[in-house]
């Protein structure tokens, strides 16, 4: 049962470490289009890819520290939203990422098969 | 929603204050909005019940704000602590054998007396205070010494190998004796300045152990001198940590400290009495006067013959 749980618990961490550079690639690509922090997580969830508000809010700031996001805060529906979009090095980092995925997949995908 | 107001606060009680208003107001208009749609799904209005499940999902707040942390939140971080480690593993005990010591030296002198537990508590008290006071100044120390290596890597730039250091380099520092030099001076400094009456004689009389300072007050004269050389010490001990090895530069930095040095033992040594026991501590100076002049003949020969310095030896 220990044996058991530990497995389960390295291939949570081993799953969640494959994803984490993807999510930076799905959200640079996502933020494209203006979008806020809970608009983001649905459209990520609706296009298959859930992610933790935990993670995901936390790291649109850190994107953004980074010089890859910009943002601003505007009030919708009386609410006030901070709305984040990639910035020019944002999107030019998204279109090299994305190339980098598109060969790494095919070489793992080759190698899995 | 107060759980929500309750929520917020704790993340933001773990976030650096530049930070905590914009990510406060931001999460709170996220987590209303999460909490908000759940009970549209639900086809219920908000309540304490979906709040809680928000925020369960959402994380424990210490994690949640160690993720928007911009740097690590951490006074010693995993490359200085094993040394931190062994530095305090190795002060223990020393300080520990000093006290036991000190203790069996004043039994010895009450030999015959009834016993009694006062020498024990009197030296349990001792220890304490001075782990608690040596502790104090050590974990400065390495706190100072990680933000300025911090400091150091923020402003890197790409790394050469071409820079690396021969394997038996005379330039090479060695990390535990550099910060051993700082907490030395920073002891010192403390002690000197804020507890000039512990610096003395340890004697036992029939009835108790004391300590007889050393030092009279007309000492404090010559603490101007005494703490810029500190600083000065302080300063040059931190850079070379920076660097990570010894340079041209650094080098004639500290040959000038050395120089310093034996300036302000000549002047205590020729100047007014100004110790207890004036003629034997100013002996002691002295001899310290005699090992600072070998000490810093020995570092201009070897700045003056060791003229090429090697590539990675950058000044």
């Amino acid at each position: 049962m220990v044996m058991g749980n530990t497995q389960l618990s390295l291939r949570e961490n081993l799953s969640l470490e494959l994803r984490r550079g993807a999510l930076v690639l799905a959200v640079l690509t996502e933020l494209r289009h203006e979008e806020y922090g809970y608009s983001l997580k649905k459209l990520l969830a609706d296009k298959g890819l859930e992610i933790d508000e935990g993670t995901l809010y936390p790291l649109l700031r850190r994107l953004e520290g980074q010089g890859l996001l910009k943002s601003d805060w505007r009030v919708e529906d009386g609410r006030p939203r901070r709305y984040y979009r990639a910035s020019a090095q944002g999107e030019k980092l998204a279109r090299e990422l994305a190339a980098e995925w598109q060969k790494l997949a095919g070489v793992i995908g080759a190698l899995i098969k | 929603m107060e759980l929500v107001d309750r929520y917020v606060h704790e993340v933001g009680q773990y976030l650096p204050s530049r930070l905590r208003a914009d990510v406060e107001a931001e999460l709170r208009s996220l987590l209303t909005e999460s909490i908000e749609e759940r009970a549209r799904t639900a086809g219920r209005p908000a309540d304490a019940q979906l709040a809680t499940d928000a925020l369960r999902e959402f994380g424990v707040p210490r994690d949640v704000a160690s993720r928007y942390a911009p740097e690590p939140q951490y006074l010693i971080g995993p490359r200085l602590y094993p040394t931190y480690r062994t530095a305090v593993k190795i002060m223990i005990p020393i300080l520990a054998a000093v006290v036991l010591v000190l203790m069996v030296i004043g039994q010895f002198q009450h030999q015959g007396e009834p016993p009694s537990i006062a020498p024990f508590i009197r030296a349990t008290e001792s220890f304490l205070s001075s782990v608690l006071f040596n502790l104090g100044v050590m974990t400065f120390i390495f706190a100072l010494v990680e933000r300025a290596m911090q400091n150091r890597e923020a402003v890197g730039t790409a790394w050469d190998p071409a820079t690396l250091p021969p394997v038996n380099d005379p330039d090479r520092i060695s990390y535990f004796g550099r910060i051993f030099a700082l907490y030395l001076i920073a002891a010192l400094a403390l002690l000197f300045n804020f507890f000039p009456e512990w610096v003395g004689v340890v004697v036992f009389h029939n009835t108790d152990t004391q300590v007889i300072p050393l030092l009279e007050p007309a000492f404090a004269r010559y603490l101007p001198l005494l703490n810029t050389w500190w600083a000065l010490a302080f300063a040059l001990n931190l850079v070379v940590l920076r660097q990570s090895q010894w340079r041209r530069t650094t080098r004639w930095a500290d040959l000038a400290l050395e120089v310093f040095n034996g300036v302000i033992l000549l002047v205590i040594v020729a100047g007014p009495p100004v110790f207890a026991y004036d003629m034997w501590a100013k002996l002691v100076l002295q001899v310290f006067l005699v090992i600072s002049v070998i000490k810093a003949c020995a570092m201009l020969y070897r700045l003056l013959v060791r003229r090429t310095f090697e590539p990675w030896a950058r000044s």
